[in-house]
């Protein structure tokens, strides 16, 4: 299946509450017995995670950071599980990919119930589905009323990146960010020297996929404002 | 027989209540000394959507056309194939059609008691009446009617009752200047859950700044700031089920009450984000649960014997520490004493009424809850329960009660809107269908 539909009431998973998940199933390698904690907490979410080809070219890249993709399709989710549990089994002696793993989840509806308050350092928006139709447009992952929702679980200074091949939704987005009063679009230069844009446009499936059919890649980051005071 | 009434508000010291029937909205004065009862007002929904609905499918048949031409056939040589527009699929509104009835969902008072709020089922709107004590024949002054794109739910009033506050069952919550003159065209949510809002509130800090609650069908609770509506303050995390009603008292600003389609009620301190208390109720309820309460055939286990129900609404007053709260399609209003220091819940009292608890009301200031009931059998008595306190205990004004059922029959008994068959009922419980059944 290509979509989901993220209003319908799926028979998901989820912690009652960020104190509540169990992170240990996902990331064993930064579980510390004697302490009986996690020794790392996850920092950077690929949300629609797709094929995960974005999280197997950011786990080399941040190895000290634990990166987590969210995906709402369970067969896709099983698939980029049974990636990593290969990538992991072929990578015992260093122990690369055991800072990536993915859930299936609803990050539209169930996203504070993973992450603290100012938890994340980056969040990723790689293809979402582009929902064409006007009236299906909150259904649209970046929405002005969710940005605030995303703002909550980023700290200062944290980023969102976001790529798509649809010019629509690349205009939507950046619009709908800009416009919200905790985000800031970063410059050109900011993109171009910045190793998560380079690897987000290549690395996931749907990138290499818009690079043999030639055709656009759009990009747009933003870094999360200082809350100002409240009045 | 005369319809039961399906929504109740009360102004602070009970003096006038305001009780919805179908698309009408009834205001009598009660008079303390005798609880001799008055119409001082009266509004009827009158505005026919027909126009609203047709213009509706029209503009969805331009569009699904214009949609259907949009989309091109290629042949395999990439060249474009002529190709016949599908007609568009929306039915067009005519004889036949079902009749449109302008039901009205609740009612709600500003703090101050100066407005009116009724929300619409029908055509998803808000009007907004003054009230005006001064107009003999009326006190319903209606100011405006604010369309939404979805169907609103819940209102609350900032605490200068200047900006309504608006949920909608689509999970957008909307703010609307109550003094303006005309009302919004392109309403924009200053916030929005992907899920259906069930209720909102707004609170104070302890440096004053305003906070708007919310809740939602997939057990969240969320505390935003107000009118920076973009800075979310906190979740409340606890809930396992729906959240159908939230309660924040004048006697303890940091202290939220809540509940929903699970046993508890909920008792937080929500500027810590601390849950205080989860007071069960499934002993108390027992004796109260009726066949009705069983799940839905498609959801029922084998042994057919499982037992769904919702809390519909929790009530507080200005300044006892007490909470009154019923399970939707019950016979019982539970009270219960709150510990101003733990939050804390304990049972004060049961008090059981003639027929099913519809809505509930409180006049906060003088400590009078005012139920409505669902008195279809009854032969036209037995509308509303009032229950009063008396010395430190709740008992329900059987005299008031009998008054009151007078007053009714003699002034609805010809009343066109109020008398009906059987089977011309507004749907009167609604919070079950909160229950979420996962799909996959």
């Amino acid at each position: 299946r290509a979509h989901s539909n993220p209003f319908s009431d799926h028979q998901l998973e989820y912690p009652l509450s960020p104190n509540d998940m169990d992170w240990r199933k996902l990331y064993p390698y930064f579980y510390d017995e004697s302490k009986g904690d996690m020794t790392k907490e996850v920092t950077i979410a690929d949300i629609g995670c797709g094929f995960g080809g974005l999280l197997i070219d950011l786990s080399p890249a941040f190895p000290d950071k634990l990166i987590l993709g969210m995906e709402i399709r369970v067969q896709v989710t099983n698939y980029v599980e049974d990636r990593i549990i290969a990538l992991r089994a072929n990578n015992v002696k260093t122990n690369a990919y055991q800072n990536i793993n993915v859930l299936r989840g609803n990050a539209m509806k169930f996203l504070p119930n993973f992450f603290h308050q100012a938890q994340l350092e980056k969040m990723f928006f790689c293809f979402p589905d582009p929902h064409f139709k006007q009236r299906k447009h909150k259904a649209r992952i970046i929405t002005n009323t969710l940005l605030s929702e995303y703002a909550y679980v980023l700290k200062e200074g944290g980023i969102i990146y976001t790529i798509t091949d649809v010019l629509d939704l690349h205009e939507w987005m950046a619009k709908h960010l800009t416009e919200h009063p905790l985000f800031e679009r970063l410059s050109q230069e900011w993109e171009d020297q910045d190793e998560c844009v380079k690897i987000m446009r290549h690395a996931t499936e749907e990138g290499k996929k818009v690079e043999r059919k030639k055709g656009d890649k759009y990009v747009a980051c933003f870094k999360r404002l200082p809350t100002p005071e409240i009045i | 027989m005369i319809h039961p009434f399906q929504s109740v508000a009360s102004n602070s010291d009970g003096s006038l209540l305001f009780f919805v029937i179908k698309n009408s909205i009834l205001v009598y004065s009660v008079k303390d000394s005798n609880d001799e009862f008055k119409l001082v007002g009266e509004w009827s929904d009158e505005a026919d959507s027909t126009a609203i609905i047709k213009e509706k499918v029209t503009k969805e048949q331009q569009r699904q056309l214009a949609e259907n031409t949009a989309k091109k056939l290629k042949a395999n040589d990439g060249t474009a194939l002529p190709q016949e527009h599908k007609e568009a699929k929306i039915p067009k509104p005519g004889q036949g059609a079902p009749p449109i009835y302008q039901y009205i969902r609740n009612v709600k008072l500003s703090r101050d008691g100066k407005w009116l709020f009724a929300c619409t089922d029908s055509d998803k709107a808000i009007v907004m009446f003054e009230i005006s004590a001064e107009d003999k024949n009326n006190c319903l002054r209606l100011a405006k009617r604010q369309r939404l794109p979805k169907r609103p739910n819940a209102i609350t009033t900032t605490i200068d009752d200047k900006q309504l506050i608006v949920a909608d069952k689509f999970g957008d919550l909307y703010s609307f200047g109550v003094n303006d003159d005309q009302p919004c065209v392109n309403p924009e949510p200053i916030l929005g859950h992907v899920s259906l809002l069930t209720d909102v509130a707004i609170g104070l800090d302890s440096n004053g700044k305003q906070l708007v609650f919310t809740s939602d069908r997939d057990e969240h609770i969320r505390i935003t700031h107000f009118p920076q509506s973009f800075i979310i303050d906190k979740w409340l995390f606890g809930h396992k089920e729906f959240i159908s009603t939230m309660c924040l008292p004048v006697w303890a600003p940091e202290l939220l009450f809540s509940a929903g389609g699970e046993s508890s009620i909920f008792s937080w301190n929500w500027q810590t984000g601390e849950l205080l208390d989860r007071f069960n109720i499934a002993e108390l309820i027992q004796p109260f649960l009726t066949e009705n309460h069983l799940a839905p055939d498609r959801f029922q286990n084998k042994e057919g014997n499982l037992i769904e129900y919702s809390v519909s609404k929790i009530v507080t007053f200005d300044s006892l520490p007490l909470i009154a709260f019923f399970i939707e399609a019950t016979k019982a209003i539970f009270t219960c004493q709150i510990n101003r220091d733990s939050g804390k819940i304990a049972l004060k009292q049961v008090l059981e009424v003639p027929y099913n608890v519809v809505s509930l009301a409180c006049a906060e200031t003088t400590g009078e809850l005012i139920a409505t009931l669902d008195n279809q059998n009854s032969h036209d008595k037995n509308f509303v329960a009032f229950i009063s306190m008396d010395v430190d205990k709740f008992h329900i004004n059987q005299s008031k009660q009998q008054k009151f059922d007078d007053f009714i029959n003699s002034r609805l008994s010809d009343n066109e809107i109020a008398n009906i068959e059987q089977e011309g009922i507004y749907p009167l419980y609604h919070v079950a269908s909160l229950r979420k059944r996962g799909e996959h």
